[in-house]
């Protein structure tokens, strides 16, 4: 990289000189690009590893508000639990819950959110153990979240009364963990 | 006999496409360079963000109520903090609270128990008129209780949205 200048100073002040009274001839002209490399390099580098790709994500909840209370049809409701050591179980309404796996949920979700009849009516439910991991959470919640896409273009080829395409409106709260949820789950 | 080897002194290489592509990088890191908000160079901790598939919404930058829930990492002890993105929503915010000390009012962000957490809630509800997003960063490795706890007192001040801070898994 270096090679780039050597004697091409002393080359350039001898012409200077002559230049006094002919015009100097600037062809082939060279200007010494080394510093300027050099200091581009630095720079280069520098924030090439000072910068972070991976810019944080959000991913939208919401709690029921604590004033007024909302009557839902409880087969429109959606449960999954996370229960202390990181299991989850499901159940839709007033059912038993089932132990699922946390790969399956993402089938589950799509499942009963285009059931005939159910299609964008349901309501997502989260129930967490405040002795489980914040983690746990994050992980059914992003799962949810995966099922959305499928859903939310198989809802889209519904009409609404308009003609247009049917919004999928998406759903889900977090609701407490209560003692009767933990009683239920205890044995499986 | 063998070829006379060349004298190689004086040889110059075109460093043009060189420094053409060195400028062209150059310049896409300098635009793309986020630094660090002036909270985040306050704060003692960095907090290890849950793993999440990749996702379209991005964490926005202005208009952001910040509730981090972090682990210190010397001491090893859990925290509420809390921070407002936008100045002038925070200095009003921030002069609503009684129990502030001047040299509180002065930071960007607090550490806060969940007892003034729920008055600055309420405070950035009241003036922010529903434009604000509240957003929880939390450490993956807390408890859910910590985070429970924070949605609480948030939804006992009308802030029933909110968003989790996420990291995509790499």
């Amino acid at each position: 990289m270096a090679g780039g200048g050597g004697g091409l100073t002393l080359e350039r002040s001898k012409r200077g000189k002559q230049s006094k009274r002919k015009k100097k001839h600037r062809i082939g002209f060279r200007l010494d690009m080394t510093p300027l490399v050099d200091i581009t390099f630095l720079l280069l580098t520098f924030f090439m590893f000072t910068t972070t790709m991976a810019a944080p994500q959000i991913m939208e909840m919401s709690v029921p508000p604590e004033q007024k209370t909302v009557d839902v049809d409880a087969s429109k409701l959606i449960t999954f639990l996370v229960r202390a050591d990181g299991n989850i179980f499901w159940n839709i309404g007033t059912d038993d819950p089932e132990p699922v796996k946390l790969e399956a949920v993402k089938g589950i979700a799509e499942r009963e959110n285009l059931k005939e009849g159910k299609r964008n009516k349901m309501i997502t439910v989260l129930k967490v153990s405040e002795e489980s991991k914040y983690y746990n959470l994050i992980l059914v919640l992003d799962q949810l979240n995966l099922a959305e896409l499928k859903i939310g273009t198989e809802i889209s080829k519904d009409k609404d009364e308009k003609g247009n395409p049917a919004k999928r409106e998406r759903r889900f709260t977090i609701a407490p963990f209560t003692e009767d949820d933990l009683n239920k789950i205890k044995d499986l | 006999m063998p070829k006379v080897k060349k004298k190689r002194v004086g040889f110059v290489i075109d460093m043009t496409p060189l420094v053409d592509i060195t400028f062209l990088l150059l310049t896409f890191f300098m635009f793309t360079a986020k630094f660090k908000s002036q909270a985040e160079s306050e704060q003692k901790f960095t907090i290890q963000r849950p793993y999440a598939s990749a996702d379209t919404s991005k964490m926005p930058d202005k208009d952001l109520a910040l509730i981090k829930i972090a682990i210190d990492s010397a001491s090893g002890d859990t925290s509420y903090h809390y921070e407002l993105i936008n100045e002038q929503l925070r200095q009003n915010v921030w002069n609503s609270i009684q129990s502030l000390t001047p040299e509180m009012r002065s930071k960007h962000q607090l550490i806060v128990n969940l007892d003034i957490l729920g008055q600055l809630v309420k405070y950035t509800v009241l003036y922010s008129k529903n434009k604000i997003k509240f957003a929880i960063d939390a450490d993956r490795r807390l408890r859910y209780k910590w985070i429970a706890d924070a949605t609480d007192v948030m939804r006992r001040n009308r802030a029933t949205v909110f968003n989790y801070v996420t990291q995509k898994r790499q």
